[in-house]
């Protein structure tokens, strides 16, 4: 059951989001509320690579990079998918878009570790 | 045909085509005189008998339960027995083929992909019994009956796939009709047989292409509620992915009586006044 599957993962990712998003905007944006620092001091590039040094924002991140990719790549093919276009062309669509996922997770998570290995 | 008095006159915007004529299609404007009452169906056979007889449109029972008039009238997908003309509010009354549907001519659309759709889920009754007649009733309790009874009484008369804005742009999806019918079935307590529904309904076009626009079921002129059908559909294959479905019991067959005794309170028929048919011996 396939494409079930596929709903039910976008579902579970969508869900992931929502306390993902809200944790990032906690931290990026409403720092002084929740974190006793200044919005100017979380964003230096020193904070940045201290929080990518714990193991925990490497969890966290590599969770959202996930979960963002799929639901955006997942929603993108729905869009795609409703074009006039051959029957065929669906699973030239599913394909492409898992390349180009595989490709940005693979990017980022290079990102990621490095920052964690700084 | 006669009318009762007439009360306004109304332009009629009609969407005219002929295959073996027209390049394309064209509008074609005409007036009738209209009387409170009187259905787009009525004021169509009225232009045709007085004004233009080669007006081409589809209809049968003209009270709501054939489906075959359907027409997209004012901008929307409605049944014309069922729309009367001065309950539009409007001085103009354009009508057109049903949009979403390849067109035939004049206000006539070819419904063949609709059945196809409709036949791909499998719409009948499938309990590993497909090659046998049932030899009994399968009973069904009244809350079994309402699990799936408002999704029955669709009529196939397709407004809900004109109305539906991913059929507007994908011809492969499967539509509110047969994703309503397949839930239909799949909810019925005598029916086994989502497991063998899956190559039409766990497919790329299948029900979570739907993104609970809800025109369907604003078009829906019997109150089936597809798009509810389809979300339900959902659920439904959710929970069979997960295995969080659980097996549903067969369903069971109740002999019939062995011996038929006729009710003796009731007289028996008159003797035959026609000669017996092959098919009505």
């Amino acid at each position: 059951m396939r494409e079930t599957r596929l709903w039910l993962l976008s579902l579970a990712c969508t869900t992931l989001l929502l306390f993902l998003l809200g944790a990032h905007f906690a931290l990026m944006h409403y720092s002084p509320v929740f974190y006793g620092q200044t919005v100017e001091e979380t964003r230096t590039f020193a904070a940045l690579l201290e929080r990518g040094r714990q193991t925990a924002f490497l969890v966290i991140y590599l969770l959202f990079l996930a979960a963002a990719l799929y639901h955006g790549l997942y929603g993108l093919r729905g869009i795609l998918l409703e074009l006039p276009l051959a029957r065929s062309y669906g699973r030239w669509v599913s394909g492409a878009l898992v390349v180009v996922g595989l490709a940005f997770f693979a990017y980022g998570t290079y990102v990621t570790w490095w920052t964690f290995t700084q | 045909m006669t009318h009762a008095t007439a009360t306004q006159t109304i332009t009629f915007r009609l969407r005219r085509y002929d295959p073996e004529k027209d390049a394309a299609p064209r509008w074609e404007t005409r007036t009738l005189p209209v009387s409170e009452g009187m259905t787009v169906l009525e004021a169509l056979h009225a232009l045709k008998a007085e004004q233009d007889p080669t007006l081409a449109w589809r209809s049968s029972c003209r009270m709501g339960i054939c489906g075959s008039c359907g027409m997209f009238i004012n901008g929307l997908p409605r049944l014309a027995c069922q729309t009367q003309v001065l309950h539009l509010a409007s001085d103009v009354v354009e009508v057109a083929p049903l949009p979403n549907y390849p067109n035939v001519k004049d206000l006539v659309p070819d419904l063949a992909p609709l059945f196809e759709k409709h036949a791909a889920v499998r719409p009948h009754l499938l309990n590993g019994a497909d090659d046998q007649p049932p030899q009994g009733e399968y009973l069904q309790t009244p809350e079994q009956r309402e699990a799936y009874g408002q999704f029955s009484i669709c009529i196939k008369c397709g407004l809900c796939m004109s109305a539906c804005p991913t059929m507007a742009t994908d011809p492969h999806f499967l539509g509110p009709q047969p994703l309503a019918q397949a839930y239909r079935y799949c909810a019925d307590s005598r029916d086994t047989g989502l497991r063998q529904r899956l190559e039409a309904l766990d497919a790329l076009h299948g029900p979570f292409q739907c993104h609970l626009a809800g025109a369907c079921t604003d078009a829906c002129p019997k109150g089936v509620d597809p798009a509810l059908a389809i979300q339900l559909l959902k659920r439904t294959l959710s929970l069979e992915a997960l295995g969080l479905r659980g097996r549903k019991p067969t369903p069971r067959e109740v002999p019939l009586a062995a011996e038929f005794k006729p009710n003796e309170k009731i007289p028996a028929p008159p003797p035959r006044t026609v000669p017996t048919h092959p098919r009505n011996p």
